[in-house]
């Protein structure tokens, strides 16, 4: 009980705070002692940062946040036209003093009644998706890209409790990479399921997902595995992100130590079945966080491929800024060992708007009708938290 | 020292890594290419990449200066741009494969494989050779078993070769011992 009074009382307290995560439960951390809001002149001064540690390093020595997808795409030189944009900062860094450990099962009661508006506005019809949709075919047709991701955005206005949002999140949907950010005029939600970047030490991996598969009471592990086999679109789909990320994996290893060690495996969660595979490599020497970063971001599994010119493509055919979308959450512990996700299936609510955006990707034998109706089902089970 | 190429593509850190095992590599961007590397190289590799060999003029050029001169070996788009300086069209094809596993039988044209040898290989490709296709000392050495689309040729005389798979692919078995081959050859 004095866990669950906890984080009432810290959700009362107004202050700021983030829950991420951990195999076992969840680590929440907050009495933050500076706050970075990155932009690009101090991002790389921020990556390029030599911490002191020494052997009384404590478990808050770390800096935990996020790069929103436009940041990123600037690190590795790709610029975005002008966009319809909320102003929303493109990445911001927190340094915890205090980190908390809870358990798998957030028991938080909200003593607030929030008026929730349960309708959403989408940025996209089904009829521009359809045209995008058949201009992408005709690039993939011609080469320019192998696969590219369309992304829709669910917008609404309502006032939320954001802890109340991922703890009800967290009963149906237990993501590995789960995380919720609080401050004082913005919160993220994220049932977030793929680990980008996982470094100890010399050592890097990343986990890409490409399918994913509810869970009824008629498939188990060993079905679902049939059935992601059996699927040509998600092996195509999974086969072009294995080999992308070790290739991008290979930009900071050591020539011939970026291994597959899973291939094509399900993995089984509270209520789904993933297809992963886990791929890792031993960083070269002198290789800096930065060069890491610049490697492997924008993950590539919700861009698609070739990243750069797939990149463009979506870059030019996007109206709306994706803020937080498909950029990372994380830390960089002083030690330099890094935890970052992707940033998928999640909620922004900044000023009291909240959004959702949502991708499914294109590849020459997949149908529009199937892939618009996909990005539906993917928004849902976050716009069911609206009730 | 063998320099890669690259054309922004996502796999050629795969490449470099590969040809790392026999040799010392280099890789740069087609936009960032360095004389003095291009000149010490004793091969020189056209990386896989998007779009087709007439958006990248630059790689047509070294081609054609370093042709007979260097061994030559072009992946994918790679293959693509080597064929189409010698005259190839390159041609959409209906169907597309990306993220393909496919299998391939070697013919009686290959100097370095044996004849009617059958493996499995990676595929990226929308566009392939238009065929018939004719040049001098070039000869398609392997196939799709399924399609017949040409997946490699040699040069033996001028030391060029192409694959239109992807050799660097986790979905190509035995692709390091065909790179072996090609650069001792």
């Amino acid at each position: 009980m004095i866990k669950n009074n906890f984080l009432n009382k810290i959700n009362n307290s107004k202050k700021s705070y983030i829950i991420y995560k951990t195999t076992k439960g969840f680590n929440l951390y907050t009495d933050f002692s500076s706050k970075i809001i990155l932009n690009n002149k101090n991002i790389d001064k921020f990556l390029s940062k030599k911490f002191k540690y020494n052997k009384n390093y404590k478990n808050t020595d770390l800096f935990i946040g996020f790069f929103g997808y436009e940041i990123l795409n600037n690190l590795i030189k790709v610029k975005l036209p002008k966009q319809k944009n909320i102003n929303f900062p493109k990445g911001i860094f927190y340094k915890p003093e205090k980190k908390i450990t809870l358990k798998e099962d957030l028991i938080y009661y909200s003593n607030k009644s929030y008026k929730v508006n349960k309708n959403f506005k989408i940025n996209i019809n089904k009829k521009s998706y359809t045209k995008i949709f058949n201009r992408f075919i005709k690039k993939i047709r011609a080469g320019e890209t192998y696969q590219i991701k369309i992304c829709t955005k669910y917008k609404n206005k309502s006032k939320i409790d954001p802890l109340d949002f991922f703890c009800r999140l967290s009963k149906t949907n237990l993501a590995p990479e789960a995380f919720m950010i609080k401050d004082k005029n913005f919160s993220i939600i994220s049932c977030s399921p793929e680990n980008l970047i996982t470094k100890k030490g010399s050592y890097i991996s990343t986990k890409p997902i490409a399918g994913t598969l509810r869970k009824t009471k008629k498939i188990n592990k060993k079905k679902a595995l049939k059935f992601f086999k059996n699927n040509i679109k998600e092996t195509k789909e999974h086969n072009m992100i294995v080999d992308m990320e070790r290739s991008d994996l290979s930009k900071v290893c050591k020539p011939g130590s970026v291994k597959l060690i899973k291939e094509k495996t399900v993995e089984e969660y509270k209520d789904l079945y993933h297809y992963v595979s886990l791929i890792r490599g031993k960083l070269k020497k002198n290789v800096k966080n930065i060069d890491i970063i610049k490697a492997m971001m924008p993950g590539g599994s919700v861009i698609g491929c070739p990243k750069i010119s797939t990149l463009n493509l979506l870059n030019n055919q996007e109206k709306e800024n994706r803020n937080i979308y498909t950029g990372s959450f994380g830390f960089i512990k002083f030690n330099g060992d890094m935890r970052f996700n992707i940033i998928i299936r999640s909620i922004l609510n900044y000023k009291n708007i909240s959004e959702i955006s949502v991708a499914s990707g294109v590849v020459v034998d997949s149908n529009s009708n199937h892939e618009f109706n996909e990005n539906f089902i993917k928004a849902k089970a976050l716009i069911d938290l609206y009730k | 020292m063998i320099y890669v190429i690259d054309h922004k593509d996502s796999f050629t850190q795969n490449i470099v890594h590969q040809f790392s095992l026999f040799d010392k590599v280099e890789c740069d961007d087609l936009s960032q290419i360095n004389k003095s590397k291009l000149n010490k190289a004793s091969t020189i590799v056209f990386s896989p990449g998007p779009g087709s060999p007439k958006d990248y003029p630059e790689s047509s050029k070294i081609y054609n200066r370093f042709k007979g001169k260097k061994k030559i070996i072009g992946i994918c788009l790679g293959f693509q741009q080597i064929l189409y300086c010698e005259g190839a069209n390159i041609v959409e094809q209906k169907k597309i494969y990306h993220g393909f596993q496919s299998e391939i039988i070697t013919n009686k044209f290959s100097n370095l494989f044996d004849n009617g040898s059958k493996f499995k290989v990676g595929r990226y490709h929308s566009l392939k050779l238009k065929e018939p296709f004719y040049a001098k000392n070039f000869y398609v050495t392997m196939r799709c078993v399924k399609s017949k689309v040409a997946m490699s040729f040699e040069n033996n005389k001028d030391k060029i070769y192409g694959f239109q798979f992807h050799p660097e692919s986790f979905l190509t078995i035995n692709g390091n011992l065909l790179i072996k081959k090609i650069l001792s050859a």
